[in-house]
């Protein structure tokens, strides 16, 4: 058959050229073509934090992937992925698969969040910093749920947790019927960002009445952290904070547009980038101001610095500072203001003053205010959280922030109460400066909305984000000269370091181990070896007894057809060797037939 | 005595590896060229038989090489007549996606017909016994289409990472469709005969009906039982079996009264 075939196409590359293109020319083509991928499952997948802080690296240092999928309960992890559900998560299950080398971690996050119970979710919060601080060079990725993700991975639950215990026949068979599943991203490896510039915004109100006003100075930096950056919302910190420095940003425009209730104070807004990460973006605010600036409100007198930091949900306010503040100072005032307006107006919030020196040999700064007080600047923070170590600072699980409002007004009354000087004034605790309609509650939350509907963190927002546009165009609307500023980090010795790929598409193949191909190539051999004996005895039996059997066939079919289905009589047979003479049918008719 | 014992306890740890190494073995990942060799499986599976009906059937004594390529070259031919046929003439299905036409498609499948022409010129071209001639056009017309319609999607999808069961179907159903295709070469020679009796008339004409409107009568099975893969599968065999053998005996009653 080669020869012929060979002869073929002798023939055919002779006579006619074209048609040996039209021929070759599609299937080499088609030959050399890339494997177009079709898996069985594509999703989107988020890596954890990859950053270096002061020469410091944290997080994964990895983002490629392509292993075969397994859950915690196998007995062989190392160069596999691990995928784990959040409410199987525990530290301890995470330290064995990176005790045993496993090749990635996938923790599968529900869709939605606020469906899990409370304790869960406490329990993640607690572990994020504690996996970030462990420098993993595994990368470790998180998926959110659908259906098929959840048949996927109790698919692999099943298939692993069977390994270890049934004999080698049960574990043939069932290589043969379940799947296996690779896992392979899309991406490349993560490399450092350059030049990856933060930007930070800032607006002023200016006073009325003379030239050398104070200035009071309202901070809270706009960018969110999380175990994974692109799951990071921040509803509680800091979107709070920047929410109400907004809202106050349009009170006190207000009140300053009407000469009567113009203050003689200035007022200075500024929204910081790169908050989380040591405060970057303040630290090169205050550089350029105070250093390579001839004249700043922040050189000149400055009452406070009131840094706004998580002040979304809880029952109680801490006023940090890093000096108790002195009386007769303007930051004692406010001390006393804030007191004075949560026991007359806000008796369920428990006001308190935490005081917590600036430790210069800790790796990170606690709070913002004692950038501002590294520079000898008063500065304190409002946070509801009673310390800086608090998890709910730095978590993905940060999405909801319930007491804004109460917690904007009571600042904003004591605010109100310290620029106009009301208590010397005589003003009694329970004067209510901001009536309801002033106090639009529905800007609040759909600014806190706006907020969370996207991740904030400090490596995702470049100066062309919306966020920061938005930001920008907001207080312009409430503010005077508002002003963009970049923090870029050192080239040569850099105080944070941003990695890309954070976010995959990840694709997840059905696969079947390798002796499942040789099953089946067994069977397959054994198929065809049945194929061709039984087409070898046909056609043995055709040519040997083929006559005897179509004649039988044909006398069969003869008297079927010509005597019809009325009667079907019994008649001999006579067999010979050189086949059938003739036949005699009961009422003695014969047919005769062929000889063969 | 001890040596024994010792002997014996090796062979119960032995079973124990070697089931975990079973185990290991089994579950250790496919690496990308392993699935060659899924794609060589499905390839033999499909094509083998197209080979070992050839050797057997006695067509390489023939020379009947040639005649199967043109055999083939005249598929394309159909194919594409009736592609055009079918583009010009009936629009596309506008109506909800659930509803099956039934009428589109029974017309549909009617221009199958052109199928029938084909193998009668193909075999109406070649000169020699009835059986040569019905082998030559069945292998032939179904090789055509085992390359065409086969060959391309089993290259791209069983190479790749991602496995699916509907390869191995796609070979069977190449199996099926050879033994189809030479019960339909022979019902078409059949009823182009001059001395075909009158009683085989009809169910001559009966089977031709069936052969054509096979792929829709499946389609119908499907649609109607909502049957699975494997089970269509079967389903078809049985048919394509059932249509086959009466083929076979009309056919070899045919040949031997004459």
């Amino acid at each position: 058959m080669f020869e012929e075939a060979s002869e073929v196409f002798d023939n055919m590359f002779k006579s006619s050229f074209p048609l040996t293109f039209i021929v070759f020319i599609p299937a080499v083509l088609i030959l050399v073509s890339p494997l177009p991928a079709e898996a069985a499952h594509e999703f989107t997948v988020y890596r954890m934090q990859q950053y270096d802080l002061q020469g410091q690296p944290y997080g994964t240092r990895n983002a490629i992937l392509n292993t075969e999928a397994r859950t915690v309960e196998a007995e062989v992890l190392s160069r596999r992925c691990v995928i784990m559900r959040l409410v199987d998560f525990s530290y301890e299950r995470y330290q064995k698969a990176l005790r045993q080398s496993a090749g990635a971690v996938v923790i599968i996050l529900p869709k939605n969040m606020s469906t899990m119970p409370q304790d869960i979710v406490q329990q993640f919060m607690e572990l994020e910093p504690e996996m970030l601080a462990t420098e993993t060079i595994v990368p470790v990725y998180f998926a959110l749920e659908d259906d098929e993700l959840l048949s996927i991975y109790t698919q692999t639950l099943t298939s692993s947790s069977s390994q270890g215990s049934s004999s080698a026949a049960e574990v043939l068979i069932h290589t043969a019927t379940a799947n296996g599943f690779q896992m392979v991203t899309s991406g490349a490896q993560s490399k450092a960002v350059s030049d990856w510039a933060i930007t930070s915004l800032e607006g002023r109100l200016a006073g009325t009445g003379g030239e050398d006003l104070p200035t009071i100075v309202l901070v809270a930096h706009y960018d969110s952290f999380g175990v994974a950056p692109w799951l990071s919302y921040g509803a509680d910190s800091n979107g709070s904070g920047v929410s109400m420095l907004l809202e106050l940003a349009r009170l006190f425009s207000r009140l300053y547009t009407y000469k009567r209730t113009h203050a003689g104070y200035n007022l200075l807004f500024f929204v910081s980038g790169g908050g989380k990460f040591n405060y970057q973006g303040t630290k090169r605010w205050l550089e350029d101001n105070l250093d390579h600036t001839d004249s700043s409100l922040l050189q000149d007198n400055v009452a406070f610095v009131l840094c706004l930091d998580t002040l979304g949900n809880g029952d109680s306010l801490h006023l940090h500072v890093s000096k108790p503040p002195k009386e007769g100072t303007a930051q004692y005032a406010l001390l006393k203001e804030l007191e004075t307006v949560a026991s007359n107006q806000y008796p369920e919030v428990k006001f308190s003053m935490v005081h917590k020196k600036i430790n210069l040999a800790d790796d990170t700064l606690a709070w913002e205010h004692e950038r501002f007080g590294i520079r000898r600047l008063p500065a304190f923070t409002l946070s509801h959280l009673n310390s800086h170590r608090e998890v709910q600072r730095s978590s993905i699980m940060d999405v909801r922030s319930v007491k804004l409002s109460r917690n904007t007004k009571l600042i904003a009354e004591s605010l109100a109460r310290v620029i106009y000087n009301l208590t010397e004034k005589g003003a009694p605790g329970d004067l209510q400066i901001f009536t309801e309609q002033m106090m639009q509650e529905e800007q609040l939350s759909s600014v806190v909305d706006w907020l969370t509907a996207q991740p904030r963190a400090a490596q995702l927002v470049d100066k062309d984000s919306s966020v920061v546009s938005t930001l920008e165009y907001h207080l312009g609307r409430y503010l005077k000269d508002v002003r963009r500023h970049y923090v870029k980090a050192d080239k040569r010795d850099p105080e944070f370091v941003f990695y890309d790929q954070l976010k995959q598409t990840m694709n997840a193949y059905r696969v079947k181990p390798a002796i499942f191909d040789l099953l089946l190539a067994f069977c397959i051999a054994a198929y065809l070896g049945v194929i061709y004996l039984s087409i070898q005895v046909c056609i043995d039996t055709t040519s040997t007894y083929g006559n005897i059997f179509a004649s039988a066939l044909i006398m069969q079919t003869h008297f079927f057809l010509c005597h019809g289905i009325r009667e079907i009589q019994t008649y001999d047979l006579l067999f010979s060797v050189h086949g059938i003479r003739a036949l005699r049918n009961q009422d003695g008719t014969s047919c005769s037939f062929l000889c063969i | 005595m001890l040596g024994l014992a010792h002997n014996q306890s090796f062979e119960c740890a032995g079973r124990e590896d070697a089931s975990k190494l079973v185990g290991e073995f089994a579950s250790v990942g496919l690496p990308g060229n392993m699935t060659l060799f899924h794609f060589g499986n499905c390839f033999a599976l499909a094509y083998f038989p197209y080979f070992i009906t050839y050797k057997c059937s006695g067509l390489s004594e023939y020379n009947a090489f040639w005649r199967c390529v043109q055999a083939g070259a005249t598929y394309l031919f159909v194919q594409l007549c009736k592609m055009l046929f079918l583009a010009t003439f009936f629009p596309t299905w506008e109506g909800g996606a659930g509803v099956y036409d039934f009428v589109g498609e029974f017309m549909k499948a009617t221009v199958d017909l052109a199928d029938l022409l084909g193998l009668h010129l193909v075999m109406s071209r070649n000169a020699g016994k009835g059986e040569y001639k019905i082998m030559v056009a069945a292998m032939g017309w179904s090789t055509a289409e085992l390359v065409m319609s086969r060959c391309i999607p089993l290259w791209v999808g069983a190479r790749g990472i991602e496995f699916d069961w509907k390869y191995i179907q796609m070979s069977f159903d190449s199996n099926i469709s050879l033994v189809h295709y030479i019960a339909m070469a022979a019902v078409v020679w059949m009823f182009t005969r001059y001395d075909l009796p009158k009683s085989f008339r009809l169910p001559v004409t009966v089977l031709l009906g069936l052969c054509v409107y096979k792929a829709f009568l499946m389609e119908l099975f499907v649609h109607v039982f909502l049957l699975g893969s494997w089970t269509a599968l079967l389903v078809k065999a049985v048919l394509t079996g059932s249509i086959s053998l009466c083929s076979l005996f009309l056919f070899v009653t045919l040949v031997h009264s004459n």
